[in-house]
């Protein structure tokens, strides 16, 4: 009982944890292929490639030498924006200034060729063209706002911050904080979609010409995206901009497009795998459960000849003091059911304390989920909710239990059938002779 | 004259082991009148138990009528011979055949278990049963707490329990001492002078059978002599020994001091 139990629970599980698996793939590739289509024509120029990350230098060596790994935070004049908006079939350009800020935190590391003391910065400073119609169209500023509002049009001494921010600045939603000497007044917090560790750097926006001023950076920026006015003049401007502007990094949807189908594809995989696995399981859990069932009613007939036939002289007597062939077999009829049953409820509590555990052991391992720290590594989409998964938790629901209390009842009456009417045919005077 | 309780007609009885047939009862015929106490005798396999078994609905003659309270079971398909074991035939074995997980009481309750009478109704009866045969006071043990005489005699309350026509007993007295064999065929013998109840007993042991009131000798599945035994004088309060009067509950003749 117990396996008849826990292995429908732990299908049922396994099934609900695939589906799950199934929405969540489905949902986050439409979320990205939407939110592809919807950056279809937009073109990022940047000054330098990937996101800063300054390494710091072997403890000891004078600090104006170039950091030993560390990128070079480049910018270029505004004025370029003004050139590319030029540029046929552009629509909008949106400039971005990102700067590391001078506040810095430090980790030592010890490694064999002696102790580094690795320094970041501890938070980016980006600043956003507040333009109503950018706000509006375009996903320029964080969304995931969890206190006080975004940023506007026409804002200027305040700024947004990421929720990790506020331990280190002590302020909360209408603080007050010093960015390099300029006060902001802080007018909303927001949730960074990035928990990667390596980038846990605090954020915070504002508008570009407070972050031009408080960065020194005046009339300079990082960042261009670049909206075309189709998705066909995207080629066209991207090449007329690398032409001219060889400084700037591009990269189109294309290019966003690759990395998101080479993921969809490992999601498939992933998908099928599962899937495959779960009717494998299926197959053998169907097996199981006959295997169970045909070995209860095997245990409950054997176990009632075996009482019977130890019990022929009490059916002689039952027999010559009056009981009808009738009774006999309802007599031992109704003997093997309570025995199924007790065994039933017995089984029943072992599969509903033990059914993940016996669900486990008795059904292949379904392994999921070990595959999905590869999609970790997107770290885009880390939080998209396809990692939220646990192990799959089989909990018999009360429909699995009343079933298999009635499939213990049944094979109960079916596997003591025979040998009750066995018992009913017994001729009382050779029972007698029986000892 | 008195009325006959039951009655065979020529009954035989053949039993085929392999090719060899083997006459168990031959051409047998009986008469068991109402109220009567009659011992079977006979030494072993010249057909006591089989004969029983025939008288109890327990088996079935190949040959012959068995006349039980006027009807012939013989000719009764099984569907309703259950109904004539439940009703008219009380049964005594020689290994008491008391189920062993059930108490004193509830193995009395049991033959009424099929009737109709209510759960109150036959704890009652059989608590006054139980009283009977002596045993106040034990309806809660097992059988296993119970010595040997005493589970028989819970068996002979049991077999009392449907105020059966005729009470059969097999070797009642086969697995007792000599202390128990005498009080239960005086427990007999009193049923049978108090309550005017027909019994047919088997035995081997002929002391046991002299306490009856009469005797039949089987041999070869014949009965092939009949005599009185002490019983008859019992009834009528006189001791079989020396005449005097008796009490029916005395154990040994106050005069002559002889076991009755």
């Amino acid at each position: 009982m117990a396996i008849m139990v826990s292995i429908p629970a732990g299908i049922v599980a396994n099934q609900e944890s695939t589906q799950r698996l199934t929405e969540n793939f489905n949902s986050t590739i439409s979320n990205m292929q939407e939110e592809i289509n919807k950056t279809a024509t937009l073109i990022e120029c940047r000054t330098s490639s990937g996101q800063g990350m300054s390494f710091g230098t072997p403890s000891g060596t004078p600090g104006d030498r170039p950091s030993f790994g560390s990128r070079q935070e480049v910018f270029v004049s505004e004025t370029v924006g003004d050139e590319i908006g030029s540029i046929e079939g552009v629509k909008d350009v949106v400039p971005f200034l990102e700067k590391s800020s001078n506040e810095t935190t430090s980790e030592t590391m010890n490694t064999p060729r002696g102790s580094f003391t690795i320094s970041r910065p501890l938070y980016t400073i980006t600043g956003v063209c507040l333009n109503s119609s950018f706000i509006d169209n375009y996903s320029i500023l964080p969304t995931n706002i969890t206190g006080g509002r975004k940023l506007r049009e026409g804002d200027s001494g305040v700024l947004l911050m990421s929720s990790n921010l506020t331990i280190y600045f002590g302020v909360g939603v209408g603080g007050k904080v010093w960015i390099n000497g300029e006060s902001f007044v802080v007018v909303g917090i927001y949730e960074p979609a990035n928990q990667s560790r390596m980038e846990t750097r605090g954020e915070v926006y504002m508008n570009i010409s407070d972050a031009q001023t408080v960065t020194g950076q005046t009339g300079n920026v990082s960042r261009f995206d670049v909206y075309a006015e189709d998705v066909s003049d995207v080629d066209g401007i991207t090449n007329v901009i690398e032409a001219a502007y060889s400084e700037l990094y591009v990269t189109t949807y294309k290019d966003r497009l690759q990395s998101v189908q080479s993921m969809q594809e490992r999601y498939t995989q992933t998908l099928s795998s599962a899937e495959s696995t779960l009717s494998q399981t299926q197959t053998v859990a169907t097996q199981e459960i006959i295997l169970a069932v045909v070995a209860t009613s095997l245990i409950v007939l054997f176990v009632m000849l075996y009482t019977v036939r130890e019990r022929t002289k009490e059916i002689g007597t039952l027999k010559a003091i009056g009981f009808s062939n009738w009774n006999v077999m309802s007599q031992f009829m109704l003997e093997g059911i309570m025995l199924n049953l007790v065994a039933g409820i017995v089984g029943i509590a072992i599969g509903s304390i033990g059914a993940p555990i016996l669900s486990g052991l008795l059904l292949p391992s379904m392994n999921l989920f070990g595959q999905s720290g590869s999609f970790r590594a997107d770290s885009q989409f880390a939080n998209s909710g396809v990692f939220g998964l646990g192990a799959a938790t089989a909990t018999p629901d009360l429909q699995t239990m009343l079933l298999a209390l009635g499939a213990a009842i049944l094979l109960g009456a079916l596997g003591s059938l025979y040998p009750a009417w066995r018992a009913s045919r017994t001729r009382p005077a050779e029972a007698m002779r029986y000892e | 004259m008195s009325e006959a309780v039951l009655k065979t007609e020529n009954v035989s009885r053949t039993f085929t082991m392999g090719k060899r047939e083997i006459q168990a009862l031959s051409d047998l015929n009986l008469q068991v009148n109402k109220g009567e106490f009659v011992a079977i005798m006979g030494p072993s396999g010249s057909g006591k138990t089989t004969l029983l078994n025939v008288l109890g609905c327990l088996d079935k003659p190949t040959r012959g009528k068995v006349i039980l309270d006027g009807v012939d079971v013989a000719e009764l398909p099984e569907k309703k011979l259950y109904k004539i074991r439940r009703n008219k035939i009380g049964f005594i074995f020689q290994t008491f055949n008391l189920l062993p997980y059930l108490s004193a009481i509830e193995n009395v309750e049991l033959p009424m278990e099929c009737t109709k009478k209510s759960k109150s109704e036959r704890r009652e009866k059989a608590r006054k049963l139980l009283g009977l045969v002596g045993l106040s006071g034990r309806e809660g043990h097992r059988p296993q707490r119970l010595s040997a005489g005493e589970q028989q005699r819970v068996a002979i309350a049991r077999a009392l329990a449907n105020d059966p026509a005729i009470i059969l007993a097999d070797e009642p007295t086969g697995n007792l001492d000599t202390e128990n064999k005498y009080e239960i065929v005086r427990l007999l013998a009193n049923l049978n002078i108090n309550s005017g109840t027909t019994i047919v007993m088997v035995t081997h042991d002929s002391q046991i059978a002299t306490h009856t009131e009469r005797m039949l000798l089987l041999m070869d599945g014949k009965i092939k002599k009949e005599k009185q035994g002490l019983h008859l004088t019992k009834k009528k309060l006189m001791c079989p020994y020396c005449g005097s009067k008796i009490q029916v509950d005395d154990e040994r003749c106050p005069n002559c001091r002889k076991r009755l």
